[in-house]
């Protein structure tokens, strides 16, 4: 049940905190209900998550429900798809996307497609978080974000937060889902104080109950001129460049797609509809991705909405260098993402 | 009117010197009892600072900066 506040008769109670401190919210408040959710991962214990994912969760639930894990993934994800596949609702994190490389025959083979072969009768309500996205110079190992290699493969759900009550919402969401989630926390939002500053990941999240419906984008900023269409970090780049161009009389809108699956087909179509000119924004790799998939939601609809032709900006197809002044070359920050709009816009060359 | 103090993270050394580093609230916000108001470091060490008071809170030091542990980092009233 949640109470509403007779004082503030606007909207629920909130308060800032980071996007880090806003997931483990979720996470306690669900526990705190359901004695069938638990966290399983490497580091989620004492260490509260690598990210600050579990901060506080082990003194508060004990270590029979926040669980510390030997480097051994294929072995604990398929422990939680077996806990999910009987009744339990298991958490389980991979600390970088970029380990899915060791287990992904239980992600792909197994979590996604046992509802599927059971011919609908066996669910697995389980959500798989994990850590990514680069900017700190962590190699190419450690940098990828891969959110579109997930959502190539059918058979999960994929929430990518932005923002503290998103990253709040969307978990609360997750774990009551009955299908597989992969929830993926970009580090660079998490509000963490050993990265790079971050003003946009701290912000208002409601006290209570949170949920956010998984497959909703949402229209954080609106404009006239141009949409810029895109998800996790690459919002808050994205906000940056539109507050910029604001001073030059050019209205962007800026769309968090917030879901990869499902995709909200309908909210790229109208705000293209709107604007005519679309950039996207990804920090996963360009080619066979969410860029092109949200392009051709427009194309397979109606090309013509177009007034100019789209411009994806994304990591090149290569490796995400070590060195710092490579790897900004290569992510879609905020400089490139304006020389887009512009482009879009017909201002340059 | 309450102090905030940078809180004793190492008690080996009493006087060691530590980071403010990230405010939760703005120079003039509301706050309410249990509201986390900061993070705050000392060497690798992390921890929350939570108001037990409520009232205006006024920042006395600028995010990120190097604060001795028991100084005064906020006020609220």
């Amino acid at each position: 049940m949640t109470l509403t506040n007779q004082e503030l008769p606007a909207g629920p109670e909130t308060r800032r905190i980071s996007t880090s401190k806003a997931m483990v919210e979720a996470l306690a408040q669900v526990m705190e209900s359901d004695e069938r959710v638990f966290y399983m991962g490497e580091d989620v214990g004492a260490y509260g998550g690598i990210f600050s994912s579990t901060t506080g969760l082990l003194d508060r639930f004990g270590p029979d429900r926040i669980i510390d894990t030997p480097i051994s993934e294929t072995a604990f994800i398929g422990l939680g798809i077996g806990a999910a596949v009987e009744g339990l609702r298991p958490v389980v994190e991979l600390m970088f996307a970029d380990f899915m490389g060791v287990c992904l025959d239980q992600i792909y083979n197994h979590m996604a497609k046992i509802h599927f072969e059971s011919g609908g009768n066996v669910k697995v309500p389980m959500v798989l978080t994990m850590a990514a996205g680069g900017g700190y110079s962590d190699g190419a190992q450690h940098s990828q974000c891969l959110w579109g290699t997930f959502a190539h493969l059918p058979g999960m759900k994929v929430v990518v937060p932005s923002s503290p009550a998103d990253a709040k919402g969307l978990m609360t969401a997750a774990i009551r889902d009955d299908n597989p989630v992969v929830y993926v926390f970009h580090k660079g939002v998490m509000g963490l104080p050993w990265m790079a500053k971050n003003e946009r990941a701290i912000d208002e999240v409601p006290v209570g109950e949170h949920v956010v419906p998984i497959g909703v984008a949402n229209v954080v900023r609106a404009g006239d001129d141009v949409s810029v269409v895109t998800i996790s970090r690459s919002v808050h780049h994205a906000l940056d460049v539109a507050d910029r161009l604001a001073g030059e009389g050019i209205g962007v809108e800026v769309v968090d797609l917030r879901s990869l699956v499902p995709l909200d087909r309908q909210a790229v179509l109208s705000t293209v509809a709107k604007t005519g000119r679309l950039v996207v924004v990804d920090e996963d790799y360009l080619s066979f991705g969410m860029s092109g998939e949200v392009v051709a939601s427009v194309t397979d609809v109606d090309p013509s909405l177009f007034s100019a032709p789209p411009v994806r900006v994304a990591v090149p197809d290569v490796p995400i260098p070590y060195a710092h002044a490579l790897e900004q070359a290569v992510l879609p920050g905020s400089e490139r993402i304006e020389a887009a709009v512009r482009r879009v816009l017909g201002l340059t060359g | 009117m309450s102090d905030v103090l940078f809180p004793e993270l190492s008690k080996e050394e009493p006087g060691a010197v530590g980071v403010v580093a990230t405010w939760f609230l703005r120079d003039g916000d509301r706050v309410r009892v249990d509201d986390v108001i900061a993070e705050v470091q000392v060497d690798k060490v992390a921890a929350d600072v939570v108001a037990t008071s409520a009232g205006t809170i006024r920042l006395v030091v600028e995010e990120g900066a190097e604060v001795r542990q028991g100084a005064v980092i906020a006020t609220i009233g």
